[in-house]
């Protein structure tokens, strides 16, 4: 097997846990994993931005329309070259199995999860058209059990200015599930917040009361 | 002959991204002229790049058809591939355009490239595979000028690949003046779209992946690492490109030993075309140089070649074996003289850099083993750091010799190979080069 990222043949390197626990193969190599930046230190306590307590975004969020939505938020990574990269083999060039890279991360921080773990959907033409939702399968492949309540309304965010973005009005609707007390949001790429204020303010209308947020990146 | 078979005539192509409206690709499907097969077939095999292993083919739950489909990993770069995407082959016969074709090539040949340019036109005449192993600076291409010119005559369809990009950008004005009433299309990574039937095709060895059975002739240049054991996938697309009746012009300055012994056509060329002899390299000690390296220090025999160079004014290259220790060595050898820079693979500013070295900007170069091929400086003296790594194999070593004393003006230079401790690899090479200098003897 090589690194699914450099194709530089993976070396195999023995540890105690791996005798007596399972783990699933590496699929990166080390130097390749080392290029991506985790996210430490103070951050924001709404999108887990790194810096401030509550960053310029979320600030503005809290002020216009979308107040105590979001209880707390997590991201585990910066957007670096090397995450760009990856972002975009992964959900342009449609490579699947670059979801397993960060399997081992999304498990750590969802295993001992109790709230539901809700992934933002596709809406179903982009999702014909990229053949798999990118949100899911970072939870497949980190076997995290997850239920949608959410279905995306057309508009898609990829192609927007950021002030376009920031004052798009309805993105979801339910899809039907009843929604439950306590839950998580998962996208892969938190940009300006939109996709998730909007969840979680047409998640909150429908009865949810703690609804918290994870993302992989925060760009 | 229509645009579209122009364009689709030997190719293998995604039929989502015909550049041509729906309706006509239809009409040349509903024609037959074109057929549509599954992109990854029922046994696990990508249409375009041939790949079979697991490890490459990947299964997963499609959204598009809704069933379990395997995309192929080792073509993704060239939009993915997977078994519900619908690759399209046309089929129909060609009609031969064969026809008189200008040559506007009117430089000379010496004896030994007429030589082995003789001895292609003879393999090509009669259908077999054929070496050209001539040494560096020998002149390659010019000796394929003259059988391609004729190949074309008979409306023979013409692709020179090559492993690098750099390779084939160089290549593309000189085919053009040579052929200058042919198509030429020049393919790589991100070249720009080329309307009409190419005849002649000149193309990185990836992306021989898009066509099929589309050659009578095709040429592999720096067949060195051929038969790619590294990458197997891509001795697999030179195969299927060409037409199975085709011959094969493998050309290298180091072809391997399982090479040499599957073609049983050779030309050998161990004479550069201004007749001088290759420099040999010479072995210099230099114990620990990682170590100081480390510690900061530039080891004394190496900073003593770098002020005898600078003193003569010479440029030079310094082929360090990996990114990190260029990066170790660059603030000291910026110490002894602020004209040295470094350069590596993911160098943007790469080309400019070798401009400069070119033009007397700059000194030298530290670099990794990305200018081992293709560069030509007049007066180059080149140092090896670590000649005994194992990134240095015989082939590299030979390669990066061969950028010493390339043009006529100066035809000798040196080439040292500082080390700690000499390997096979640096005997090797030494002895090779040695039997080609008692070979090209005349």
């Amino acid at each position: 097997m090589n690194c699914c990222l450099c194709e530089q043949t993976l070396r195999f390197v023995p540890s105690w846990r791996g005798i007596f626990l399972y783990e699933p193969p590496e699929v990166v190599c080390q130097l390749c994993r080392n290029e991506f930046s985790k996210i430490t230190g103070p951050c924001c306590k709404f999108c887990g931005k790194e810096g401030e307590t509550i960053c310029r975004d979320c600030h503005y969020w809290e002020q216009h329309g979308y107040p105590d939505l979001i209880r707390s938020g997590k991201s585990l990574y910066h957007y670096n070259d090397a995450m760009k990269d990856w972002f975009h083999q992964y959900k342009f060039l449609k490579d699947v199995l670059l979801a397993q890279v960060f399997a081992k991360d999304l498990r750590e921080v969802l295993k001992n999860e109790r709230g539901v773990v809700v992934p933002i959907p596709l809406n179903e033409e982009k999702l014909r058209e990229r053949s798999f939702s990118q949100v899911d399968q970072l939870l497949l492949a980190a076997n995290i059990p997850y239920r949608h309540l959410l279905e995306k309304c057309g508009e898609t965010l990829g192609e927007k200015t950021r002030q376009e973005r920031m004052a798009t009005k309805q993105l979801f609707r339910l899809n039907g599930e009843a929604v439950p007390k306590q839950l998580v949001l998962v996208d892969d790429l938190y940009t300006t917040g939109t996709t998730m204020r909007q969840a979680a303010k047409t998640l909150q209308q429908a009865g949810a009361e703690s609804i918290r947020i994870l993302t992989l990146i925060r760009a | 002959m229509q645009a579209i078979e122009a364009f689709l005539r030997g190719r293998i192509w995604m039929k989502q991204f015909i550049p041509f409206p729906k309706e006509l690709v239809q009409e040349a499907i509903d024609r037959g002229d074109v057929i549509v097969i599954n992109g990854i077939s029922a046994d696990g095999e990508c249409g375009r790049c041939q790949e079979t292993s697991p490890d490459y083919v990947i299964s997963y739950t499609c959204a598009t058809c809704g069933k379990i489909c395997r995309y192929c990993r080792t073509c993704i770069k060239m939009g993915r591939i997977s078994s519900c995407t619908e690759l399209v082959l046309w089929t129909a016969p060609a009609i031969q355009n064969a026809g008189p074709r200008a040559f506007g090539w009117n430089g000379s040949l010496t004896p030994q490239q007429e030589t082995a340019s003789k001895a292609i036109a003879d393999s090509i005449q009669k259908g077999a595979d054929h070496l050209l192993y001539a040494v560096c600076g020998a002149g390659k291409t010019e000796i394929l000028f003259s059988p391609i010119h004729e190949a074309l005559q008979k409306g023979l369809r013409i692709c020179v690949a090559a492993p690098r990009t750099d390779v084939i950008l160089e290549l593309s004005p000189r085919f053009k003046q040579a052929f200058p009433d042919a198509t030429v299309h020049t393919l790589y990574g991100d070249s720009p779209e080329q309307t009409g039937y190419g005849e002649i095709i000149l193309a990185t060895t990836h992306q021989l992946y898009r066509f099929q059975e589309a050659f009578d002739l095709l040429f592999v240049d720096e067949a060195d690492a051929f038969p790619y054991s590294l990458d197997p996938s891509l001795e697999r697309a030179v195969k299927k490109a060409a037409k199975p009746s085709a011959p094969v012009i493998y050309i290298s300055a180091t072809p391997s030993k399982t090479l040499q012994k599957q073609i049983a056509g050779h030309s050998t060329i161990f004479r550069r075309y201004h007749g001088a002899p290759l420099p040999v390299p010479v072995y210099r000690a230099m114990w620990n140089y990682e170590r100081h390296l480390r510690k900061g220090k530039l080891p004394s025999p190496l900073k003593d070649w770098i002020e005898d160079k600078l003193r003569k004014k010479q440029p030079f290259l310094l082929f360090f074996p990996s990114i990190q220790l260029i990066e170790l060595a660059s603030p000291l050898l910026h110490k002894v003289d602020c004209a040295i820079a470094p350069v590596h693979s993911k160098d943007p500013q790469r080309k400019e850099k070798v401009m400069h070295l070119r033009e007397g900007a700059l000194a030298g170069l530290a670099t990794s083993t990305i200018l081992e091929r293709g560069i030509t400086i007049p007066h180059l003296q080149v140092a090896v750091i670590g000649a005994d790594h194992r990134v240095f194999d015989r082939a590299a070593l030979i390669q990066i010799a061969g950028r010493v004393g390339r043009s006529a003006i100066d035809p000798s230079g040196d080439i040292v190979f500082f080390h700690n401790g000499i390997t096979r690899q640096m005997d090797a090479a030494r002895q090779e080069i040695l039997f080609y200098n008692q070979e090209g003897k005349v």
